[in-house]
């Protein structure tokens, strides 16, 4: 396993891949746990994380949010999104993913372990999120190296609340994901490698309206995995 | 001289970067460079100009980025954009008066997709858009066909044999690697030159992604084992993000020195990439129009490859594995026949774990259409297993169907010298550059002396060459008689298998097991005869991994003749082999079947029921009584979050162990097991995630229903179809995305109209009632146990 894998083994958050599993806020019992820790080592053996992002100049109004970077404007019509970004006037827009090697482990604990496969997939989950972690606080600090102190909104994705994943397109032409990190985007719009993320990330010198958490955000208030869920 | 004569002979130069310079001029953000072919011609050609003026010999025609996807949003056509481009290099040509060499690339990149059987697209799809593209530029006379900026070796393949099928044109692939070698999809510089080499392309190397300073690193890998002309066309530097802004800083000066070392270093063919110009390309013209060229030497390895990794055949033997094999095998032929395509990756699973080099596949049964199935089987495959493969069939149309669907160099099992034989499969061969395992045998059969297999050794050796394919792709099999039938045939055999490595210079490949039919106690022979054959030159055994006499062997001989570095993987496999707690301790399990499965014990189970069945307790009792009800407690668990997911999957692997072991009684006492019905499940078209309709098909199979799984990103079309002819009554039907869920209610629209008398269920992560309601599904299930509730509600109403 290499530094930078390791690096995102210890930023795993165990808890978000007990939750992906249906625990909720449960702790599975020992010797799940243990093949919990097995199959993250074996992904993490495995994975070859690519990130690539850019960062632009915003203007936020109500209901649209406008990047701008040398001359390149990139328009985005959402609510959500320029409620979640008001008060920035920097953001990052982010592609990041484990590569295909995810996506083969799974496919082969699929054939020979069930079980495994589920927990690859939880843990897939866990380490792209782990991994953005990672990258938004390299990125933060060198864009806090220029003086103010800035600080990072919650990642936001199309997809979430009103944001269409049309947008998906958008951001694959700009970042030249495909080429650049080998993210491909179907017709249905899913990322492949699935263990893939695309986000848009706000920075501000206000620190008060700083982390939160986009889980508790989301509008399907029944879904099993929200977290904090435990039981109806 | 052509193109084809003076590459390797004297030092070309390619273009630089196109995409700066055209943002330079105007190309505003998400406007398609192409188009500028016909809306901007004169910027076009001005820029290839710039190039030929700074000294460029090869200008790329402005169709990177030309395809079949991409004209689907533009007012143009493929053929347009194709045309006008290679035209504008003309052109631009015919105005620059110059005695150097020029030529005109039709430049192919990638399609943006990925391919399946991990993507979307078809292997024959993504041909057919390269198709397009190269016949498009072959009529505007292109003078080669440049594949660059690549990282698929799959998509690459598909693009050279529609290269090469669709026009006579040189064809140099140049692909973007990463720092560590590693193209985006895995493969590395190894794997991809031996097929690309096997494909019969002109020119191999590297462009984009990097510097000249990190290809410097990188070119010595591929000066490794590369026997074509080399190009190199990196990027001025590696990217550099400035205020957010990427741009490129490495200055002409600077480059062009380091494209000088690259020459020096073995590059034959030097441009560059993004962040070039014609400032770049001309100092590097400058530096390195006078270097005298390393000639092009063959480096005669025999090599086969898979996506991510090449193997060579050299003096420390290889395991290939050979248990993806009818014969002999009823339980295999079964799977063959089911199409139980899980029973076929599991053995190679299996042999992977064990240490195998290579994979052998052979699907052959008579009863069933081996060229789709070795088709299926190739791709399925080489989705999961990292080995090559070794297409082993008699069947020319399975062979050159696993050969062309083959992600890598393959190997090819077999000819052997009947004229017939060596007529059919050399033309495939050397087509696909497959390995090529030789037998010794012809129209006479297989001959009795050392002296008979050598002249029909030799024979093969000289026809291959006739078509064009070289000794380092014919690996020779002495062939083995056994010894039961004659105490001469392992002699025989050694002494053919040694003159034929040691004095014509073949590597040799054996059947090893082959030498102790109709005796006993088989493996002692084998073992023997194994390092025996090791020791008088066998480069390969095709043999069984699982065999721990025959790995023991194997490791042994690698040790002793200094192929294993301090013994390390002597000593891996045998404390592998000695930390195993013998078969006999586990066999006194300390749980019952039922809580064996509760505890998601599967080799218990497994071995608590052979002992139920073995106290004669009868099948159906065993599951209607032990294992259903102790499945439902944990089904019941789950329901009451007392239990989760991986708890319920592992009592569902454990009842499968179960299952297993009574189906085996079974069909000993010729019976089925019997179904509670037919389920057809499937994740909708447009949809790639399928664990969760995996997690529900294992679970269902528990309750004993028959699944009838047909993947992932499924047309509604071919659900109708299934449900039609097996005359379905339940469907379940996956989806993620909000974006999928409309193929959802596609498929039940579909399945509606025809008036098909079957239920619906369907599940997924955006799934509600509401919307299950809305789009016309019978039952919505909200996690794994539902769909089990549901099927079993419907089989006690006999409506299944």
């Amino acid at each position: 396993m290499d530094d930078s894998n390791r690096e995102i083994g210890n930023k795993v958050n165990l808890r978000e891949i007990y939750r992906y599993l249906g625990y909720g806020a449960r702790i599975p019992d020992d010797s799940i746990q243990n093949l919990i820790i097995e199959v993250l080592d074996a992904l993490l053996c495995v994975i070859k994380p690519r990130n690539i992002y850019k960062v632009f100049h915003s203007s936020i109004s109500e209901s649209q949010v406008v990047l701008e970077k040398s001359g390149r404007i990139l328009v985005f019509e959402s609510k959500n999104l320029a409620d979640n970004l008001a008060q920035c006037n920097t953001v990052v827009l982010l592609a990041a993913t484990l590569g295909i090697e995810a996506d083969k482990l799974l496919q082969r604990y699929e054939i020979l372990h069930m079980t495994k496969a589920a927990i690859v997939q939880a843990c897939g989950a866990a380490c792209i999120e782990a991994y953005c972690n990672i990258l938004q606080e390299q990125i933060l600090d060198e864009l806090s190296k220029k003086g103010t102190k800035l600080f990072l909104r919650p990642r936001f994705s199309p997809g979430y609340g009103d944001l269409p994943l049309q947008y998906q397109r958008m951001i694959f032409q700009e970042l030249e994901c495909t080429k650049r990190i080998g993210i491909t985007l179907t017709d249905s719009l899913l990322m492949y490698p699935t263990k893939s993320v695309s986000a848009l990330i706000g920075l501000t010198a206000n620190p008060q309206s700083c982390h939160i958490d986009k889980c508790s955000q989301c509008d399907n208030i029944t879904c099993a995995f929200r977290s904090g869920t435990v039981e109806k | 001289m052509n193109f084809r004569e003076q590459l390797g002979r004297q030092i070309l130069f390619f273009d630089g970067g196109m995409g700066t310079l055209l943002q330079e001029r105007g190309l505003l953000a998400g406007e398609v460079p192409e188009t500028w072919n016909i809306l901007h011609p004169e910027i076009i050609r001005q820029i290839h100009k710039e190039y030929l003026l700074a000294g460029s010999n090869i200008i790329s025609a402005n169709t990177f980025g030309v395809n079949a996807f991409k004209c689907k949003n533009l007012e143009y056509t493929v053929n347009e954009l194709v045309t006008a481009g290679v035209r504008l290099v003309r052109e631009a040509m015919g105005e620059v008066h110059s005695s150097q060499p020029m030529y005109a690339a039709l430049d192919i990149g990638s399609i943006g997709k990925l391919l399946k059987p991990l993507g979307e697209v078809s292997f024959d799809e993504a041909y057919k858009v390269f198709q397009e593209i190269v016949i498009a530029g072959n009529q505007a006379e292109a003078d080669l066909i440049l594949i660059e900026t690549v990282s698929d070796s799959y998509e690459i393949k598909a693009a050279v044999l529609a290269a090469k099928e669709n026009s006579n044109l040189p064809v140099v692939v140049t692909m973007i690697f990463d720092e560590n070698g590693k193209l985006l999809t895995g493969g590395d510089v190894a794997s991809v030159t031996a097929m690309l080499e096997g494909l019969g392309v002109d020119a191999i190397g590297f462009n984009c992604g990097l510097g000249p300073e990190q290809m410097k690193k990188l070119l010595p890998q591929l000066t490794a084992c590369c026997s074509l002309p080399i190009v190199m066309n990196p990027n001025a530097g590696l990217p550099v993000v400035v205020n957010g802004q990427t741009t490129f800083e490495v200055e002409p000066e600077e480059f062009a020195q380091s494209m000088r070392t690259l020459v020096e270093m073995g590059a034959s063919v030097v441009g560059g990439c993004c962040g070039t110009t014609p400032a770049h390309i001309k100092r590097v013209v400058e530096l390195c129009k006078n270097i005298e060229i390393a000639p092009v030497t063959d480096k005669k390895l025999t090599v086969v490859s898979s996506y991510n990794h090449a193997v060579y055949f050299t003096k420390k033997p290889l395991i290939i594995g050979e248990r993806i094999n009818p014969t002999g095998k009823s339980k295999f032929k079964q799977a063959l026949r089911d199409h139980d395509m899980e029973y076929l990756y599991k053995e190679g699973l299996v042999q992977e774990e064990k240490g195998a080099h290579i994979l052998d596949v052979n699907v052959g049964l008579p009863e069933i259409d081996e060229p789709q199935l070795m088709e299926e089987t190739v791709t399925g495959i080489q989705a999961i297993i990292d080995l090559p493969l070794q297409i082993d069939t008699s069947n020319t149309e399975a062979m050159e169907r696993g050969l062309r669907y083959y992600n890598g160099k393959p190997m090819l099992n077999s000819v052997n010298g009947k004229k017939e034989s060596m007529e059919s499969v050399f033309p495939i061969a050397k087509k696909y550059g497959a390995v090529l395992v030789c037998l010794c045998l012809d129209e006479g059969g297989i001959p009795e002396t050392v002296e008979g297999r050598l002249q029909v050794a030799e024979k093969i050796v000289k026809t291959a060459a006739q078509y064009g394919i070289p000794k380092k792709n014919l690996v020779m099999d002495a062939l083995v008689l056994t010894i039961s039938t004659g105490k001469d045939n392992a002699n025989i055999t050694l002494e053919a298998l040694r003159r034929i490595r040691y004095e014509m210079g073949l590597h040799t490949v054996l059947g090893v097991s082959n030498i102790s039919f109709g005796l006993p106690e088989r493996s002692r022979i084998n073992t023997a005869f194994f390092t025996m054959a090791m020791n008088n030159g066998l480069s390969a055994g095709i043999v069984n991994p699982s065999s721990e006499p025959m790995m023991s062997a194997y490791y042994s001989f690698n040790a002793l003749i200094g192929e294993d570095n301090q013994c390390s993987a002597y000593i891996a496999n045998a404390s592998q082999t000695i930390d195993k707690p013998s078969v006999s301790s586990t066999k006194s399990s300390v749980y019952t079947l039922d809580e064996a499965i509760i505890k998601g014990l599967a080799e218990s189970a497994s071995e608590e029921t052979i002992k139920l069945l073995e106290q004669n307790m009868d099948a159906l009792s065993i599951i209607n009584e032990k294992l259903i009800p102790a499945l439902d407690v944990v089904g019941k668990g789950f329901e009451e979050k007392k239990m989760f997911l991986p708890q319920l999957l592992m009592s569902a692997e454990a009842a499968k162990a179960s299952f297993e072991a009574i189906k085996a009684t079974l069909s000993k006492q010729g019976k089925d097991s019997e179904s509670k019905g037919k389920i057809v499940i499937a994740t909708v078209k447009g949809d790639i995630h399928d664990i969760g309709k995996n997690i529900v098909k294992t679970l269902l199979e528990n309750y004993g229903f028959e699944m009838i799984d047909l993947g992932k990103d499924v047309d509604p079309e071919q659900i109708l179809k299934t449900v039609q002819e097996q005359q379905v009554k339940l469907v379940g039907l996956s989806a993620l995305m909000t974006t999928t869920v409309v193929n959802m209610e596609a498929t039940i629209k579909l399945l509606r109209e025809h008036d098909v008398n079957c239920k619906v269920m369907v599940g997924g992560a955006v799934l509600t009632q509401e919307y299950a309601d809305m789009i016309g599904a019978d039952f919505y299930s909200k996690d794994a146990m539902g769909s089990v509730r549901y099927a079993n509600a419907l089989y006690e109403r006999g409506e299944l």
